[in-house]
């Protein structure tokens, strides 16, 4: 089985890669138990200022794996909330972790997987990445993400962008404060996240690490009984007849 | 002075009073709360306003002649209701600026998940040159812009739609001020379409975020009114909304 999720360490920055590209990195409760695993080992890393986020092949993430959600395909009524906490789980280990996070959103990073990007606490892509929260279009309630989002830009747009739903350009995504840069290509965009990750890792592990912990005591990260009650929430309206049919439908035309 | 019409799932209150630029008293507001009530079935709601411009604000005039404050102090509690109940409504609000949104008609701003504006409106809280708090509608604002509001709430100069865009105050601009109408009622439709339950969650789930986030909470909306009431009929607000009356100034 090769591996779903990829660290690598490079002097005082570690890439965490997100390896399903064949699924365009959509997130199955395997793909989230190699995560944590590689979590874990991003704990244990003394010397590393800044941990890239980022995903192998065309996407960055394309959300959740609908495979698992649909209740009829997956026999089992309870991975939905099951894969809604470890994600949860997930965003909490991300936005505590010690170092700077950067999300190099390589290509598509949608619903969760924009959700993701938003716990960083810098965000870059290139102009032709799809970004959204296409969540309500499919009748789904992503509660887990919205803190997130919120934290990044604000409840006002959030609740613009959340209750809109699609797809969001990367130029517009921007302007909202989604994103922090937009880069032309791909390439330009590795080049700049290499050059970002260096000047960041350039900073005081200290200094960084108090500067992090501050800004996520002042803007309510820590408050983990609010991502749990997301996580419910979320699971909730999933598991609900409505988006039940509409996912069903959605799964049956991708084939 | 409120219309409500209703096509199929989508429900588009209008400020009708056109002749007075939309002017709220405590009358139309009264009747704004009730349509509001009948939109409770909704998958969507527009708020949008009928002649030259969206809503000129509290109809002056009416407080200016009325030194026991009662007037504005009504208004005060009706906008703070008015916007409360929009945002209290399962169905996403897109609220449609044209022309102008002063004082209590910028406050209504904060009433809608997506706001659209025509790229010239004036936007904008006077009120502290007249003496009065636009505090009552800080905590809908502060919501939605963040710490924008501060300078929003007590520069008392005018901005334009363009302007209100980059803040993000307004979510999408509209090139003729005369399509802005009928762009939110088509925004509005497009909302109406999406599955109902997973839209009610989100809208509802935002303000829980945001309300665990603030230290006031749910309070905070009427701490909000209280501090507007609490300096009405003062010798200030007096002194301040006669003489600006007196000079011909419209509200």
């Amino acid at each position: 089985m090769t591996d779903l999720a990829l660290l690598r360490v490079d002097g005082g920055v570690a890439t965490l890669t997100l390896n399903r590209p064949e699924q365009h990195n959509a997130l199955c409760i395997e793909l989230l138990d190699a995560l944590h695993e590689r979590m874990s080992e991003v704990e244990r890393l003394t010397d590393v200022r800044v941990l890239v986020v980022t995903g192998s092949g065309r996407s960055f993430c394309a959300g959740m794996d609908l495979k698992q959600v649909v209740i009829e395909r997956s026999g089992d009524a309870g991975l939905a909330l099951r894969l809604l906490s470890s994600l949860g789980e997930l965003t909490l280990r991300v936005r505590r972790a010690a170092m700077v996070t950067v999300a190099q959103i390589n290509g598509a990073a949608i619903g969760g997987g924009c959700g993701l990007t938003c716990v960083c606490d810098i965000s870059v892509t290139h102009a032709r990445a799809k970004l959204g929260f296409p969540e309500v279009d499919l009748g789904l309630c992503p509660a887990v993400v919205a803190p997130w989002v919120v934290r990044k830009v604000g409840a006002g747009m959030a609740r613009k962008i959340l209750l809109t739903g699609g797809l969001i350009s990367p130029v517009e995504a921007q302007r909202m404060g989604l994103v922090n840069a937009v880069l032309d290509s791909p390439e330009a965009l590795g080049a700049h996240a290499g050059e970002l990750g260096e000047r960041l890792a350039s900073g005081g592990p200290r200094a960084l690490a108090a500067t992090k912990k501050l800004l996520n005591e002042l803007d309510g990260s820590l408050d983990e009984a609010l991502i749990r009650r997301g996580a419910e929430l979320s699971a909730s309206v999933l598991c609900s007849p409505e988006a039940q049919l509409i996912l069903a439908e959605r799964l049956d035309s991708s084939g | 002075m409120i219309r409500l019409e209703t096509d199929g799932g989508v429900s588009v209150l209008t400020l009708d009073r056109p002749e007075r630029r939309n002017a709220l008293t405590p009358e139309m507001l009264d009747e704004l709360i009730a349509r509001i009530g009948q939109c409770a079935g909704a998958r969507a709601v527009a708020l949008v306003g009928a002649g030259s411009v969206f809503c000129a604000g509290f109809d002056l005039k009416r407080c200016a002649d009325d030194p026991s404050g009662e007037t504005l102090g009504a208004l005060l509690r009706g906008l703070s209701r008015a916007i409360a109940a929009l945002r209290g409504l399962d169905a996403p609000v897109v609220v449609g600026v044209h022309g102008g949104a002063i004082a209590g008609g910028a406050a209504l701003l904060g009433a809608g998940d997506v706001v659209l504006a025509g790229r010239d409106t004036t936007i904008g809280y006077p009120v502290v040159k007249i003496g009065v708090s636009p505090a009552v509608s800080a905590p809908f604002l502060e919501s939605s812009i963040a710490g924008m509001v501060r300078e929003r709430l007590l520069d008392p100069d005018l901005i334009d739609g363009v302007r209100a865009h980059e803040i993000g105050l307004v979510h999408e601009l509209v090139d003729e001020q005369t399509d802005v109408r009928e762009i939110a009622i088509s925004m509005a439709r497009r909302l109406s379409e999406k599955p109902a339950g997973g839209m009610s969650a989100t809208k509802r789930w935002v303000d829980e975020i945001h309300s665990a986030q603030s230290p006031l909470g749910e309070r905070a909306p009427q701490r909000a009114l209280d501090a507007s009431l609490s300096i009405v009929g003062c010798d200030e607000e007096r002194e301040r909304l006669g003489a600006i009356w007196g000079k011909g100034a419209q509200g």
